[in-house]
């Protein structure tokens, strides 16, 4: 029993954490950045290009990952999405065209490091720490503890800090924000630089804790997504709460089922809520579901 | 020549495939990412009755169309509440569970192992095995489902559905029931892609879940958005350049292990550069924007 609950805090910490980092993206570019999802596997893969195949040490690799996958996003944002904003397209063109990053990255890096599981420290055995009968690894604990920093680190970045003032004006109405003379690009590169740094983050851990193949980012990109609408958009109390819920459910089904459900279950939720409840539990209501 | 036919043959189902959907996502703007599992719901049906039931050829299509379309009502039924790319992830949570039901309920639908052995077709006693006849077959088909297409396109339906597209509240302030025509359009749509999942399933002999993948759904969206939403030859053209694109490649000597990649990275690098520069693809006429000054 203990084991479930553990098990449950560990995958909502990552579940979490891409939540909070796709949502400060989420709130200030309003549409689906799907080309997000391949911020967590190149994260994970830059670090085995450094770690493994470099010989550099992990943790000056994960700090170049992290730093590499904040350009390549920036680079995207400069290159395709500022552009096209100028235009003024909808959501839907927005969404298509991050579909379409996504699709291109994804492929190369298949080709450039193989379809198959990969591990970054292979063979590796983590001290395995016993917390009232549940076994967990102590990358595990590291997840957690980095989950709930990061956590108080957005709450404080969001509520105090100038920037996250700037964040939430631009989310609620752009142009009069624009009017108050906030430098729109600059937030949205903040936003970005940001949220490619809990996303590249979230994916090592993710890649730490378990391993990784190619298409392992639009998995975790999609859970943070049903965690954020679930919890309620642009409210980070909310995010840790939905992505509670979603752990919950997820393993209180594999417990119960079998773990081949997990993607049914999850998606399940998501829609259940996008009927019924689309502001999710903590959230403003939103204009796209309402008629 | 069989390898040619058989090129045919695959541009014929996804023209079925692309046709539907564009009535859904070019004339009625509703973009979705759930085509895909209609197809595999289709061809599902049709493989497991005429394994199990050994039922006629044509009363499985039916079967088919049928049941895809009830699933179809399903998922049109959020498109009444939630909108946009909100809606987008609805039918990509349809996807994912659909196909999440055809790998895991192994006892029914075969699992990742898939259903072999689905016998040939039958049709007035006349068994149809050669690759010419399954192209007259599934040409046929083609054919039906286009002209349906033209047909709906230029009723007072279709007008409807275009007024829907590009303004909802003033369809219903004409007294347009806005529901009724979201879910209608979504169960034609979805009985259409039951077709071509059924041909699919007849033509293979055999289907397993990856043919219905999301990334199968992403595809036909694909060729919908490059050959140009909103219009009937958009989806014809696309279907042609996307499908024969790959095969191109392939005789100009691109090595196999990296053909299947290769063909993804050349249709999202499509998507990029039509949304960039020619939204409405290459003869379309709906761009996924519409021109409202209020946001």
């Amino acid at each position: 029993m203990t084991q479930v609950l553990a098990n449950i805090l560990i995958s909502a910490s990552i579940i979490c954490l891409v939540g909070i980092g796709f949502s400060i993206i989420f709130v200030s570019h309003r549409f689906f950045n799907l080309s997000f999802a391949i911020i967590f596997t190149i994260g994970a893969y830059l670090t085995l290009l450094f770690h493994l195949t470099n010989g550099i040490p992990l943790i000056f690799a994960v700090a170049l990952s992290i730093i590499i996958s904040c350009i390549i996003n920036i680079v995207l944002e400069l290159l395709v999405f500022f552009p096209l904003k100028r235009k003024k397209v909808s959501a839907n063109v927005l969404l298509i065209t991050s579909l379409g990053i996504y699709i291109i990255m994804q492929n190369l890096i298949s080709i450039s490091f193989g379809d198959s599981i990969q591990n970054i420290q292979p063979g590796r055995r983590y001290n395995i720490f016993n917390i009232y009968e549940a076994k967990t690894t102590s990358i595990q604990i590291l997840t957690i503890i980095l989950c709930i920093i990061f956590m108080s680190f957005s709450i404080i970045l969001f509520k105090k800090a100038r920037i996250g003032k700037k964040i939430r004006a631009i989310a609620s109405d752009l142009n009069l924000s624009r009017i108050s003379g906030i430098n729109i690009k600059n937030v949205i590169f903040n936003t970005v630089i940001i949220g490619s740094m809990f996303a590249s983050f979230a994916g090592i851990l993710f890649a730490l804790d378990v391993n990784m193949t190619p298409t392992m980012g639009m998995n975790i990109l999609m859970m943070g997504i049903v965690a954020m609408i679930i919890g309620g958009v642009g409210s980070i109390p909310g995010i840790a709460l939905g992505s509670l819920f979603l752990a919950f459910a997820q393993n209180f089904g594999v417990w119960k089922i079998s773990s081949q459900w997990q993607d049914a279950i999850a998606f399940g939720i998501l829609l259940v809520f996008l009927i019924f409840r689309p502001q999710g539990f903590l959230g403003k209501k939103i204009k796209k579901a309402t008629v | 020549m069989d390898y040619f036919l058989h090129i045919l043959i695959l541009i014929c189902i996804y023209i079925i495939l692309a046709s539907s959907l564009n009535l859904i996502s070019g004339y009625t703007g509703l973009l979705s990412i759930s085509h895909a599992a209609f197809y595999g719901i289709g061809a599902y049906v049709a493989a497991l009755m005429s394994l199990r039931l050994e039922s006629n050829f044509l009363l499985n299509i039916l079967c088919a169309i049928i049941i895809s379309g009830i699933f179809g009502a399903i998922v049109g039924f959020p498109s009444l509440r939630i909108r946009d790319d909100y809606f987008v992830i609805a039918t990509f949570a349809f996807q994912i569970i659909t196909f999440s039901i055809l790998n895991n309920l192994t006892s029914f639908t075969g699992g990742p192992m898939g259903l072999p052995g689905i016998p040939q077709p039958v049709l007035f006693g006349l068994k149809i095995s050669s690759h010419e006849q399954f192209l007259l077959l599934v040409g046929f088909f083609t054919v039906c489902v286009f002209l349906i297409c033209r047909r709906i396109v230029i009723s007072p339906f279709g007008r409807v559905l275009k007024t829907i597209r590009e303004d909802e509240v003033f369809a219903a302030a004409s007294g347009k029931n806005v529901a009724f025509y979201k879910v209608m359009i979504f169960v034609i749509g979805a009985g259409m892609a039951a077709i071509a999942g059924s041909m699919y399933a007849y033509y293979i002999s055999f289907i397993d879940p990856t043919s219905f993948t999301v990334m199968e759904s992403i595809f036909i969206i694909s060729i919908v958005i490059i050959g140009g939403a909103g219009s009937l030859w958009g989806p014809v053209v696309g279907a042609i350049v996307l499908v024969a694109l790959p095969e191109v490649l392939r005789f100009l000597g691109m090595p196999s292990s990296i053909a299947a990649n290769m063909r993804q990275i050349i249709y999202g690098a499509l998507l990029v550069v039509f949304m960039m520069w020619r939204p409405q693809g290459f003869m379309g006429e709906y761009s996924f924007t519409k021109d409202t000054s209020n946001e």
